[in-house]
């Protein structure tokens, strides 16, 4: 049996998932990491895309993120995220909502974010294809 | 001495006004209710969210100084304050206790030569401070549209915040909130927004060195807007909360008060009948006799 360790994943508005997992891939803000049990203690952010972990059993559950933070300390994984849906409720219509969202900040914001958003886009782009 | 068709006018007014002021109250309790489950609900973020700023903040020392955020805010001239109360009055001294903080704290910072700024939300606040205070005003939110507090409104008016930060509009942003202590007790309180400040209470991780991705600065600038949002989302929360207890409060009493007036005004209306029946009797009476 592997080791498993704490996962919380927490929304500005509600607990989303909290429970015992072996491992999980976080869409990290430089790219996908994996993370296992008696990880090294990190932060870090996250982009828009999928998060994916697994309880044990064969099968993984995936949830569809909107961008930010983990932390990693003891075994304890908190995600703190915007939002979260689950891959089975998961409309195509948020991702297509949040994208026509960056591209309106696209066009308003000054140069200095449009990097970021761009960045944003392609990742929410992404997600859309996965989806 | 009011005559009878005049006091049984009042009665009749004062007891819609109870049946108004019970409506109130009925309706506060159901909000009340829905806006404590949505302030638990939002909790385990804003904590973990506080634990994680601290965390870093307290690992970053050695760079402190770098990251705009994290300055040390003790030799500040310009300073913000974001008066948060209500949409709507009859809440008791709901809204009034807020404003009378916030004056205070102005009174104080005007004393030792600050630059004082004011951005209210809710419409409220911005009335009452409006009559003294307009010169100073930089902005207002308007949650009048808001049914519920989202999250969403809460970043709209933490990115105003934090641009109004970054062009250097002010240095030390404080919110000025009524607390949620229980139903019938809520504390007008104050909490500092900007800058972060770098000795907050420590967690037991605070030893831990932590590896960042991508790196430190960056997630400073990713995390503290975050967290700005949330300490927001939070508050206005928590205010959202208050209201309704305290108006759920203060509708309670109107009520009792109307049920003893009507107590007040019915002994009255008896008293002024029997006096009028007595009076015509005592008419008859003598006018009986002198026959």
């Amino acid at each position: 049996m592997t080791n498993k360790f704490e996962l919380s994943i927490i929304s500005a508005e509600s607990k989303v998932f909290e429970g015992k997992v072996e491992s999980i891939l976080v869409p990290g803000m430089v790219g996908d990491f994996l993370v296992l049990s008696n990880h090294a203690p990190c932060i870090s952010s996250i982009r828009p895309g999928f998060l994916e972990f697994s309880e044990g059993t064969s099968d993984k559950q995936r949830y569809f993120v909107s961008g930010g933070i983990i932390e990693i300390i003891n075994n304890m994984v908190s995600v703190l995220v915007d939002s979260a849906v689950a891959r089975d409720k998961l409309a195509k219509e948020d991702i297509t909502n949040l994208i026509s969202e960056v591209n309106d900040r696209l066009t308003a914001a000054d140069t200095i974010n449009k990097d970021d958003l761009g960045l944003r886009k392609n990742d929410l782009e992404e997600a859309l294809k996965q989806a | 001495m009011p005559s009878l068709k005049d006091l049984k006018i009042r009665i009749d007014s004062v007891k819609s006004t109870r049946k108004i002021t019970k409506a109130m109250q009925m309706v506060a309790a159901a909000k009340l209710r829905k806006a404590q489950e949505a302030a638990e609900r939002g909790r385990p973020y804003a904590e973990k969210m506080r634990e994680i700023v601290s965390n870093l903040a307290s690992s970053v020392k050695n760079i402190a100084g770098d990251n705009k955020f994290l300055r040390d805010g003790s030799d500040c001239k310009k300073f913000l304050l974001i008066v948060a109360t209500a949409e709507r009055g009859l809440c008791g001294g709901f809204n009034s206790s807020i404003v009378k903080l916030a004056k205070s704290r102005i009174a104080e910072l005007a004393s030792q030569n600050k630059e004082v700024k004011i951005l209210t939300i809710g419409k409220k606040g911005r009335e009452q401070l409006n009559r003294e205070f307009e010169k100073l005003f930089i902005g207002h939110v308007d949650l009048s549209n808001e049914k519920n507090i989202t999250i969403d409104t809460a970043r709209k008016i933490s990115m105003d915040i934090i641009s109004r930060f970054e062009n250097g509009e002010y240095e030390v942003a404080e919110i000025f909130y009524n607390k949620f202590a229980s139903v019938i007790s809520q504390i007008p309180s104050s909490y500092k927004l900007l800058p972060v400040s770098l000795n907050e209470k420590k967690s037991d991780a605070s030893n831990v060195s932590f590896n960042f991705e991508p790196d430190e600065d960056e997630i400073l600038n990713e995390i503290i807007p975050k967290s700005i949002a949330t300490s927001i989302f939070s508050v206005l929360q928590e205010n959202a909360a208050s209201e309704q207890g305290s108006r759920m409060a203060a509708m309670d009493n109107a009520t009792r008060n109307a049920g003893e007036m009507i107590d007040k005004l019915t002994i009255d209306f008896n008293r002024s009948r029997q006096a009028a029946i007595t009076n015509e009797l005592i008419e008859i009476i003598s006018g009986a006799e002198a026959l």
